[in-house]
């Protein structure tokens, strides 16, 4: 499985849209019907799934699916 | 009764047992009863060198074992506790701390950022003490470290006199339906008295997670205060990215939530395998020992009370408000009803006025700080106009059934002023009319836009939804993420006003062209 159908699926977990239809403009409040709670569960678990560490303060910029998956495979290369 | 003597019992009785647990760096530290309440001893011992009795003095932080000490430290001694939401921008902070006359300030290290804003905007404070070991950097007279407050009093005797039940112990921040928020005043007798009428027990040493944000009363009260009043170990959890994890690190028996949480936390349980054991599911989610969790804040559906059952957890709602200290009612462990807020505590009173509920009893607040008017408009002959309505049923169970004030309450328990966040969205170019709507579980704003900035720009539709949407997400930028918008509707037309020209709330919904007289 690719690192982004794996991304896509927590995502799934979350809210009424199969992996495959979630696209990478589909904003998580808006689109997919995450609450804030939801987003923030959904990032702890980025964090077991990919072994990264997420700073609170960089989670307000991220809208949509294209951004948090930009921000997890930046901070996987980095790790 | 004072919170002191609460603590003090706890000392006594359980002094070995852990009080408070936490992680840091990925390692678990804690302090026993003992070590902490010789911290809160420190604390209070210090402000009384320093020249504080009878002040006020706030916090800004999120939970933390420093911010409980120095919080007990406060209200153990003369002085009065003003917990604030680190999560606001820091105008709004200043603005309370100005408010409610705060002259001294404990800042988590997190909120470091806000160090000289504050000092700038809040003349009165004389002293900020950063909830950390070592010196800040830069630190001046004004501006040094907790430990350095708890060390102030190392070779003194002198201690604070114990505080007269009546005495207010806190001022609590929540939002008014004027746009302007109100300082809840609770005196140490309102906060003791909720404190015991809760009724359950747990065995000492029972393992508490807390998750809600502690500068709230439910949080406050009922984590923090109930915890240590029953001996529990209280473990803080460090951020809403880790609940999850951290219930499986903690193992708690009992957690507080809102309902927002266990609507979370089941999609996540229900998109396991339904081949495993909900048993073995909810050990892996909730850590094993989970047996209870009370929620509050806003109504919870029944239908999880069944679902989280299944797993093996009790789901008890409660009622409150801040100005109650604040529970007024509560389902217990012996003692619930699916769909109700529980009975009534035993030292609250009820009545109904228009199907209203009124409260009167030992933990209702003595009023709003400096608000005599908005304070006469929600206490009348002693009965505090809750804003909700709600019948008790005929085993003595009380029900809500709707509200009378104009408040949006969102399933974290967050209470929003709609007026509060409409004033700030008016001040957008394009914006000519705003309204706030609670759905699905946030916030809308419903704009239309000014037509004059429209026909100057020649906007089309689809631009205007753009821009207005990038105004949106600058402004939620700004903000915690219970006041930020998460739904747009770009409306046709002006909305609907009464005959004083006001705009009629409740047909915020309707986008109609109006008839043409």
């Amino acid at each position: 499985m690719t690192q982004e159908m794996q991304f896509k699926k927590i995502v799934a977990q979350y809210c009424k849209t199969e992996p495959e239809k979630i696209t990478n403009d589909m904003r998580f409040r808006e689109d997919l019907g995450f609450s804030s709670l939801d987003f923030m569960s959904f990032l702890g678990e980025l964090e077991d799934t990919f072994d990264i560490e997420l700073e609170e303060e960089d989670l307000v910029q991220i809208l949509t699916v294209a951004e948090a998956l930009e921000m997890m495979e930046r901070l996987k290369a980095e790790a | 009764m004072l919170i002191r003597d609460i603590l003090e019992e706890s000392e006594k009785k359980y002094a070995e047992i852990k009080a408070v647990k936490w992680l840091k760096k990925k390692g678990i530290y804690e302090r026993s009863y003992r070590e902490l309440m010789k911290n809160v001893v420190k604390v209070r011992k210090g402000l009384l060198a320093e020249g504080f009795q009878g002040k006020h003095i706030a916090l800004i932080g999120t939970s933390s074992v420093e911010w409980i000490e120095s919080y007990l430290g406060i209200i153990t001694g003369k002085n009065v506790a003003v917990p604030l939401d680190a999560g606001l921008p820091g105008e709004d902070l200043i603005d309370l701390i100005n408010r409610s006359d705060s002259e001294a300030l404990f800042l988590s290290p997190k909120n470091k950022a806000l160090l000289e804003e504050v000092s700038v905007g809040c003349p009165k404070l004389k002293k900020i003490w950063m909830l950390q070991e070592e010196e800040p950097e830069g630190s001046d007279e004004k501006t040094v470290s907790l430990a350095s407050l708890m060390a102030v009093s190392k070779n003194s005797d002198a201690d604070a006199d114990r505080p007269d039940p009546e005495d207010m112990a806190t001022i609590i921040f929540t939002s008014g339906t004027t746009g302007k928020s109100k300082g809840v005043m609770l005196t140490q007798n309102n906060l003791a008295t909720n404190v015991i009428a809760v009724n359950y027990t747990r065995e000492p040493g029972t393992v508490m997670l807390s998750v809600l944000p502690i500068h709230h009363a439910f949080c406050l009260v009922m984590d923090w205060l109930k915890g240590f009043s029953l001996g529990a170990t209280v473990c803080i959890n460090d951020s809403l990215l880790h609940m999850v994890k951290n219930m499986g690190l903690f193992k708690p028996d009992v957690m507080l939530m809102v309902p927002l949480m266990l609507e979370t936390i089941y999609k996540r349980l229900s998109a396991a395998s339904p081949l495993i054991p909900k048993k073995m599911v909810a050990a892996k989610a909730f850590g094993g020992n989970l047996k209870i969790i009370f929620t509050g804040g806003a109504h919870l559906d029944p239908y999880y009370i069944d679902k989280f059952a299944d797993y093996g957890i009790e789901v008890l709602e409660g009622y409150g408000m801040s100005e109650c200290s604040p529970v007024i009612s509560s389902n217990l462990p012996e003692d619930h009803k699916a769909g109700s807020i529980g009975r009534p505590l035993s030292n609250v009173e009820i009545a109904f006025e228009d199907g209203e509920i009124l409260v009167k009893g030992s933990s209702v607040m003595k009023g709003y700080y400096k608000m005599p008017e908005e304070t006469a408009e929600t206490l009348r002959d002693g009965w505090l106009h809750t804003g909700d309505k709600g019948y008790l049923d005929e085993d003595g169970f009380l029900f809500i059934n709707g509200r009378v004030k104009n408040l949006i309450i969102l399933s974290n328990g967050e209470n929003i002023s709609p007026e509060e966040i409409e004033n700030k969205l008016a001040l957008g170019k394009l914006v000519g009319e705003v309204i706030v709507t609670g759905e699905d579980n946030g916030l809308t704003a419903r704009i239309y836009p000014d037509q004059d900035v429209v026909a100057a720009k020649r906007m089309s539709e689809e631009k205007i939804h753009t821009e207005l949407q990038a105004f949106l997400d600058q402004y939620n930028k700004n903000q915690p993420s219970y006041r930020q918008i998460t739904g747009l509707v770009v409306r046709k037309n002006p909305f609907i006003r009464n005959s004083t020209k006001k705009i009629k709330r409740q047909d915020a919904l309707i986008d109609e062209a109006l008839p043409t007289t």
